[in-house]
């Protein structure tokens, strides 16, 4: 029996809601910055959901669709255009890597190889910025948001698995 | 050991240049134009600069829309918080004017006060300067960058370096204009440097950005008396800005001087922009 036209844009809305938080994330004003809570307290979820739905459902969120994001975040935040991009392509390599290479996948797996992940995101962002640009950065604060990064993985690890169940019932 | 080489050479390879089914682009490719665009951009191609800012004028809209919910819930928030709050807050201003009334030299005395105050007022709003009124597209938060973005662009007449006000008050200055969309420079922000000169002793120094809300105040003359509440305006010498706009009031702390801005940066909703006067000799 065919499916209605609302339990389609539904499952549609759901099959596709990695890629709409990302969008949404890159292009809305809405950030991750809570520094009117605690000074130091902000971290990169784009990152986050890269990294997670390329290692665990890569189907459901394309590297054509992380290019475009990270153009449109670089627009946003006024950095120079592909900074945002190359960053974000790189933790998706990784992520793609591990899952290649990774036989079995736990939280623990996952959470250290997403240090990595970070890693080379953030040398590779560093590196553009200070070599090719005349921007001013506070490296403080990048490892800031990095370790917060990396800390509330975990969270969301637990979220996304029951958001990816949601999906395999839709 | 060579097989375990290979397993990584093959899992390096599938990473870069496998697609999956609904993937029309590899990794390595998208990788590929990324660094092209990047330094298309970073050694200034003119037509990368045209581009630009045809993606920011349409980008710009879309975020002021794509924000509208969260804008919506926080109006919300904050009526919500106001009705509940309204009644205590009435009785402590009534309470507060009942007082003032039973204190006639104090009555006096704020009469005074504010008849000083509007006289100030009045002299700062003679700014002589004409100004554009803008509306605060974005202000989207960073640990890197503090700007905002505005609706008025090279349209309205905006160009690169224009200071931008909030009331009276100076919050930063143009340093992107598209045709109806530019950014400003906040004074907080890392890359924000702007003479100064403080009350009294005309003190002269750089106000200097750091991520932080209160910015520091650097340069200053060697026994520089760092008296908290002096007033600190900006002092023109750089000839981008007027000489005399209030910037915010002086506060010593350990590890330097800062400075209070009179205009909070993250509360702002409309600013004015300042254009050069008609006399032809700038600001």
């Amino acid at each position: 029996m065919a499916l209605s036209l609302s339990k389609k844009i539904f499952n549609f809305l759901i099959q596709s809601g990695p890629i709409i938080i990302l969008y949404f994330l890159s292009i809305s004003e809405v950030d991750t910055q809570f520094s009117n809570i605690y000074k130091i307290l902000s971290f990169n979820f784009q990152i986050i959901i890269i990294y997670y739905w390329m290692l665990r459902e890569p189907g459901s969120i394309g590297n054509g669709h992380i290019f475009f994001a990270g153009l449109i975040n670089d627009l946003v935040m006024a950095l120079p255009l592909g900074t945002s991009a190359i960053s974000y392509l790189t933790v998706s390599f990784v992520a793609s890597y591990i899952r290649n290479m990774a036989v079995n996948m736990t939280l623990f797996t996952d959470w250290f190889t997403f240090l990595i992940a970070i890693f080379f995101s953030n040398s590779i962002y560093l590196f553009l910025i200070s070599n090719f640009s005349k921007f001013q950065y506070d490296y403080i604060s990048i490892l800031y948001n990095a370790f917060f990064t990396f800390m509330f993985f975990p969270i969301f690890w637990v979220i996304f698995g029951n958001y990816r169940k949601l999906m395999r019932h839709n | 050991m060579s097989s375990s080489r290979d397993d990584f050479t093959i899992a390096i390879r599938s990473a870069l240049l496998q697609r999956g089914a609904r993937q029309k682009f590899s990794l390595f490719f998208l990788i590929c134009l990324s660094l092209l665009i990047f330094f298309l951009e970073t050694f200034e191609f003119k037509f990368m600069k045209n581009f630009r800012s045809l993606l920011n004028d349409g980008i710009y809209r879309v975020s002021s829309l794509a924000s509208s919910p969260k804008d919506f819930v926080f109006y919300l928030n904050d009526k919500i918080k106001y009705h509940i709050f309204i009644y205590s807050e009435n009785k402590t201003l009534k309470e507060e004017l009942e007082k003032l009334r039973s204190k006639d030299f104090q009555l006096k005395f704020l009469t005074t006060q504010n008849k000083y105050l509007k006289d100030f007022l009045t002299s700062s709003e003679d700014i002589g300067n004409e100004t554009i009124l803008a509306k605060v597209l974005l202000d989207k938060d960073s640990p890197f960058l503090k700007s905002i973005l505005v609706n008025r662009g090279s349209q309205s007449g905006i160009k690169k370096g224009m200071p931008v006000v909030d009331g009276n008050y100076l919050v930063g200055r143009v340093v992107e204009v598209n045709y109806l969309s530019s950014r400003i420079l906040l004074l907080n922000d890392l890359n924000s440097r702007i003479p100064v000169s403080i009350e009294k002793s005309a003190s002269q120094a750089i106000i200097t950005g750091y991520g932080e809300k209160e910015p520091k105040l650097e340069y200053l003359p060697e026994l520089f008396d760092a008296e908290n509440g002096k007033t600190v305006f900006t002092s023109g010498k750089d000839g981008i800005f007027p000489e005399g706009l209030p910037i915010g009031k002086v506060i010593e702390k350990e590890k330097g001087v800062f400075v209070k801005l009179f205009s909070d940066p993250n509360q702002l909703s409309f600013v004015s922009i300042l254009t050069p006067d008609n006399s032809g000799d700038g600001f």
